[in-house]
């Protein structure tokens, strides 16, 4: 029982624990420490990273790669709009259609998934996105077409109307409880399944996996939290118009894991930071190249290269690797 | 019937784009076991270097492709060289990942080289046209048809005919095995990339006239090249550019007779149901994996 309180030993606590220290983010920018420019960024980050653990679980842990994130999250941005603008129905209801909708469709594409691997798959995602832009383009009394459809800050229970600092924390909520359940549900016999449909099918299926199951499963749970990203992304950024949900968006989403780490749910949250937050932060004070257009792309498909190809665990074991090390120096000196 | 001959003679047009760029796809497939998703954004970036070539530069247009061909082909040549070669270690799925990182480099660099006001870059013959049985074709569409064509055909007679030819098809059969029978597999995917490359900005130089030259130039036909892989089926060279012209057909006739806003998507929706009967496309064969 004395583990229950060790941060180390219990994950959930930790996850907790990161969620406080983000909540603190606001009272900082009150202070005037950091910038009001600050809030918009790391709440995006929070955003994108709810999506990225949704496509880790389908790419890192059950193996399937999906090419199709940026349509679930559109679907789900649109439909929160759609419900909470024009049906002028609380916020709940914008979640609950936002999140059923696109999971739907998401089992649709795992009932495809089972016929088709590796490239057939992500080639058949990508058009499945592609799909629904062109839709959120032609329809324009859902979506407002290219001129773009605008939301407001959520209300919950029909009477608490968030601001932009507790809309924040609505979000840093969404984020820890999203890890906790992913955390959770990978430790449990279901992460064991994937992993060992990971591995190898037809191994797994002989130890009595079933596939079907787990991979509709996985499908389910990656398309609704991509679409619960869109619904955040809704509440918090407001406006959306179909140029977002592109394939680059995806991509973008594929490079947060691969730059973060596979299967590793802080990794994801680095690896949104890194690509999604980093341009805004850092590379625009660099002199010369910081006003370059295009340059935060160009350092995000090198970093994604070099990760691929030298640090292939992604960033977030930088920490453990630079421990080691340090302590082979410290070893080294003491002898 | 004459809307109908010109439906399928425009569609040609665009199959012979989307072939030429799903031929470029399936070769890297073939040699490098690689989706190549920036196959399109290699052929944007040199497209750019041909436009920048014609207009600031001033050459005429033929020396611009030429110019744009030889960048492409040295671009295909460092991307192997600087990232592909050391690949091999990686995992199968981070190697896909490898060409979006690619995609981004070349979106990236574009602007800055280019500016980021999109240009314009005429077609290649840019008036005339003849009429084929009560439908009319610019020259340009019949040389564009015809181009396409007469690559590919030179393309497949190096592929089945020459000791080159043979040579990748080794490779791509086992790379390993080739290696060991003396065929220079890094040289040969070398090359695969390069004219991958060179395919590429003719697909880019094909499509520019139809829009302008920005950097969504090939977004669609990337798409489309990569779904036209699909259709035939990756295990041959022919079954992706039959794909292509198929796509290319089949979409232009389904905008025209079934719906203008909705026939590219039934185009989507009907090749995803086809791949859930044929799974591995219309060519392919089922490869049978060993436990």
């Amino acid at each position: 029982m004395k583990n229950k309180f060790n941060v180390k030993k219990n994950q959930n606590l930790s996850y907790l624990i990161f969620g406080a220290v983000l909540c603190t983010l606001p009272l900082w920018i009150e202070l005037g420490v950091l910038k009001n420019s600050y809030l918009t960024l790391i709440g995006s980050v929070l955003i994108y990273s709810v999506a990225a653990i949704g496509l880790n679980l389908l790419l890192g842990w059950s193996g399937l790669i999906s090419l199709g994130t940026a349509g679930f999250m559109g679907l789900g941005a649109y439909i929160a709009a759609y419900v909470t603008v024009n049906l002028k129905l609380p916020f709940e209801v914008s979640l609950l259609l936002g999140l059923a909708i696109p999971l739907v469709i998401g089992v649709l594409v795992g009932l495809i998934s089972l016929r088709i691997e590796g490239l057939y798959l992500a080639i058949a995602t990508l058009s499945v996105s592609e799909i629904l832009r062109k839709s959120f383009e032609e329809l324009g009394w859902f979506t407002n077409g290219f001129s773009g459809k605008s939301a407001v800050y959520p209300k919950l229970l029909g009477f608490i109307t968030l601001d932009k600092y507790t809309t924040y924390i609505l979000l840093v909520f969404f984020l820890i409880a999203v890890m906790i359940l992913v955390n959770n549900l990978i430790n449990g016999q279901m992460g064991r399944a994937l992993n060992a449909m990971r591995g190898s099918e037809a191994a797994a299926q002989a130890m009595g996996v079933n596939l079907l199951k787990y991979r509709l499963v996985a499908f389910a749970l990656a398309t609704s939290l991509a679409a619960l990203s869109g619904v955040l992304y809704m509440s918090f950024i407001k406006y959306t118009y179909p140029a977002t949900w592109t394939l680059g968006m995806s991509l973008n989403i594929l490079a947060v894991i691969i730059i973060g780490g596979v299967r590793n749910l802080y990794g994801t949250v680095l690896g949104a930071f890194v690509v999604f937050a980093m341009p805004d932060l850092f590379l625009k004070q660099i002199p010369y190249f910081g006003t370059m257009p295009g340059f935060a792309y160009i350092v995000n498909g090198i970093l994604i290269i070099l990760v691929i190809l030298f640090y292939p665990r992604g960033l977030i074991y930088i920490g453990n690797d630079f421990k080691k090390l340090w302590g082979k120096l410290k070893a080294r000196v003491a002898r | 019937m004459s809307t109908f001959l010109q439906l399928v003679l425009r569609s040609l047009e665009t199959g012979s784009i989307y072939a030429l760029a799903a031929l470029g796809i399936i070769i890297i497939y073939r040699t490098s076991n690689i989706t190549h998703f920036a196959q399109g954004a290699m052929g944007m970036f040199n497209t750019f270097v041909v436009t920048y070539l014609f207009t600031s530069a001033k050459m005429p247009l033929w020396m611009a492709i030429l110019g744009g061909v030889t960048t492409a082909l040295i671009s295909g040549f460092l991307v192997d060289f600087i990232i592909i070669r050391h690949t091999k270690k990686v995992a199968p799925i981070s190697k896909q990942i490898i060409t979006l990182g690619l995609i981004m480099i070349f979106v990236g660099v574009a602007p800055f080289l280019f500016g980021v006001d999109p240009l314009n870059l005429p077609a290649i013959l840019p008036n005339g046209a003849v009429s084929i049985g009560g439908a009319s074709i610019s020259y340009n569409g019949i040389f564009n048809i015809s181009f396409g064509l007469v690559l590919m055909g030179i393309l497949f007679y190096i592929l089945q005919k020459t000791k080159w030819g043979l040579a990748i098809r080794t490779t791509a059969s086992n790379e390993a095995t080739a290696r060991l029978m003396g065929v220079p597999t890094k040289t040969v995917t070398m090359v695969a990339w390069a004219i991958a490359g060179a395919l590429g900005v003719l697909a880019g130089v094909m499509t520019a006239p139809f829009t302008s030259v920005n950097l969504n130039l090939m977004d669609g036909v990337q798409l489309n090249a990569l779904i036209a892989c699909v259709l035939g089926g990756f295990q041959t060279f022919y079954g992706p550019v039959l794909g292509a012209y198929i796509i290319g057909i089949v979409k232009n006739l389904l905008v025209y007779y079934v719906s203008s806003v909705w026939g590219e998507q039934l185009l989507y929706v009907g090749i995803l149901i086809f791949i859930v009967f044929r799974p591995y496309g219309l060519i392919g064969k089922k490869i049978i994996k060993k436990v």
